[in-house]
């Protein structure tokens, strides 16, 4: 395979470039007023990001709220490295990081179990690892975990399906990708609550992955129509690949005879919510986690704690909620979608 | 016994009219009420349409001993550079999304043509570029086009019941069908694929047979965009991933050769839509993704040897 080995080298340049450049650039941006900083401590702190490319819009969202965070903290030098496609290419991203020695690394492994070793090479650095959402395999490899709760979206969906069902229907769900703990636990979490709350009221009578792809998840619910004519309820796991389920649930004129749910929190679903029809719910997994990673890592390298907590340092996990968000609390949420 | 190349592309695809034949059989059988429905059976050809187009343009990029491993992330970047133009209309849409996919072929054209860059790395390399291209234009966020009505019939408007995405890929292939064999152009791209020296010798223009092929799936691939975003009524920056592989498959297992001098616009109808209906079959008995994957596996391993024994 040469083309990762190419887009390795490539991400390489590229983040050296930009380590030199924000070295120039100094303390410059801190003129910049202070919105977002939760402390009284503006001590300069040299902070890195690594998360994968962006191949679907939540990853996108990450990169971009972090750097939006950063900008109006005072003080705060945010390097992001974007650019890997694989997890060879972003531990090859971390280890010229770590060189460059930041007061602190934020990373959004592509795979926790491959970048562990590297997190830990960082930790034995002495430099403090934030680990965001996929979780490293050992403790030793950072200080603080912050991420989502996929099994939350599951357990969530799964009482607000038995809620919305009375306990009785036929429902479809389509999964993310296969073989990966978010679709697992996605689907662990929803068969545990609509067992737990109605025993066996509620089918799953169709349940097929759809890969976290609109195209995906097109083909496949278009297939699921054909052979189950009566459906009351669609879990999908995850608000981008859901637009292409809605679209075979529309196409085929079946939109009157259930309702779906997404997971995620995208701008575009949440209209969707506020709008009414067929989408009644999503569940958030809010990439905002990745902004708060960096406020944390910008409190760690100054030794400080979470000023509303009673301990002098920063809780070593942190787990974002998997809020249900309805017609009833969209507003309350849509500030934060993606 | 010798096979002349002619004779043995009709018994590959009359052995795949057996193995289409024999899916219709089992499906029927297993799933009696929801399979063999005339709903079902558009729906399926439906889902051919996207990947079907792209193979058609695929067949002649093989039948010149060539290759496109960018098909999948032009029809992203098309789709995309058509979504940036949708405020002005549909027509905008399309035009964008098929002048995207001819100059992104054109540059593949020109590299493996005159460039003389081997096909697999040239459109490798246009594998990454349009795939960057296509999230560096949309911001890396899908772009609507619910308001594009033209656009969304393609994808899911209906001619006297048959859906009008599957009178398009008809279209496409009927039109490659009579450009690959009625047409001197189709009998020189098959002279390229098989000897190209010969062909030289024999006064093809070599170079602008293999530079046409390239502008060739370069359109299909716009042909294809148009269909998949008016299917899901948006342009996204991550669709038509690993396309390539599915049209590639399906061009083979019709029994164009990889080695190229043997094409058949007829096989690799038969052989998208070998893959639609496993696809549809194994969705429909809900199994699990890793049975399905396994049995998916094996049939098309099942479909080849069975053309190799017949020939």
């Amino acid at each position: 395979m040469r083309f990762p080995v190419v887009a390795a080298c490539l991400a390489l340049a590229v983040g050296v470039a930009a380590c030199g450049s924000d070295e120039d650039a100094g303390s410059g941006d801190s003129a910049k007023t202070n919105t977002a900083d939760t402390t009284g401590s503006t001590a300069p702190v040299k902070i890195a990001l690594s998360v994968p490319a962006a191949d679907h819009g939540w990853l996108a969202a990450v990169a971009k709220d972090a750097r939006d965070v950063a900008k109006g903290m005072k003080g705060v030098e945010l390097t992001v490295n974007d650019s890997a496609t694989d997890s060879a290419g972003q531990a090859d991203q971390i280890e010229t990081m770590i060189n460059d020695k930041p007061d602190a690394l934020v990373v959004l492994p592509n795979e926790g179990e491959a970048l562990t070793p590297v997190a830990q090479k960082a930790t034995a650095a002495g430099i403090p690892v934030i680990n965001v959402d996929r979780e490293f395999s050992t403790p030793g490899a950072f200080r603080t975990w912050i991420g989502g709760d996929n099994y939350g979206i599951g357990w969530q969906a799964g009482n607000y399906f038995a809620d919305e069902l009375k306990c009785k229907g036929n429902v479809v769900e389509i999964q993310g990708l296969a073989g990966i703990s978010v679709t697992e636990l996605r689907t662990k979490g929803f068969a545990d609550a609509i067992k737990r709350r109605c025993q066996d009221g509620i089918k799953i009578v169709a349940q097929q992955p759809g890969d976290f792809n609109p195209d995906k998840g097109l083909s496949v619910m278009e297939n699921i129509l054909q052979g189950q004519k009566s459906i009351d309820g669609v879990y999908t796991h995850d608000d981008d690949m859901a637009e292409g389920v809605i679209a075979a649930i529309e196409n085929a004129n079946r939109e009157g005879d259930m309702f779906l749910t997404g997971a995620g929190g995208s701008e575009a679903i949440m209209k969707r919510i506020e709008a009414g029809g067929l989408v009644r719910a999503t569940f958030l997994y809010n990439p905002t986690m990745a902004a708060s990673a960096v406020k944390l890592a910008a409190l760690i390298a100054r030794d400080e704690g979470m000023k509303d907590l009673t301990e002098p340092e920063v809780p070593s996990r942190i787990q974002v909620p998997a809020t249900t968000v309805t017609k009833d609390n969209v507003a309350d949420h849509k500030g934060l979608a993606y | 016994m010798k096979i002349s190349a002619a004779n043995r592309v009709r018994i590959q695809e009359y052995a795949l009219v057996g193995v289409v034949v024999v899916l219709l059989v089992v499906g029927a059988i297993l799933k009696p009420d929801s399979f063999l429905t005339s709903d079902n059976m558009l729906n399926v050809l439906r889902q051919s349409s996207v990947v079907g187009v792209l193979a058609i343009g695929m067949t002649f990029v093989i039948a010149t001993a060539g290759i496109d491993l960018s098909v999948g992330s032009m029809v992203a970047a098309a789709g995309i550079a058509g979504g940036l133009l949708v405020d002005s209309g549909s027509l905008a849409f399309m035009l964008g999304a098929l002048g995207m996919g001819i100059l992104l072929g054109g540059i593949n054209a020109s590299a493996i043509a005159y460039g003389k860059v081997v096909p697999f790395i040239a459109t490798l390399a246009m594998f990454a570029m349009a795939r960057g291209l296509a999230l560096w234009m949309s911001d890396k966020t899908p772009i609507s086009l619910f308001d594009a009505e033209a656009v969304r019939w393609f994808g899911n408007g209906e001619v006297i019941g048959i859906p009008s995405a599957v009178l398009v890929f008809v279209a496409v292939t009927a039109i490659g069908w009579v450009l690959l064999n009625r047409t001197r152009y189709g009998r020189h791209v098959v002279a390229v694929g098989g000897n190209r020296e010969a062909a030289r010798i024999a006064g093809v223009k070599v170079r602008r047979i293999v530079f046409s092929v390239y502008v060739l799936s370069g359109i299909c691939v716009g042909i294809s965009a148009i269909l998949l975003c008016g299917r899901l009524s948006s342009a996204s920056p991550v669709a038509g991933n690993l396309y390539e592989l599915d049209a590639i498959a399906a061009v083979v297992i019709g029994g164009s050769s990889l080695a190229g001098g043997r094409a058949t616009i007829v096989g690799t109808f038969l052989g998208v839509l070998t893959f639609a209906l496993i696809f549809n079959l194994l969705t429909l008995m809900n199994l699990a993704v890793e049975v399905q994957l396994v049995t998916k596996g094996l049939i098309i391993l099942a479909a080849v040897l069975v053309q190799r024994k017949e020939s």
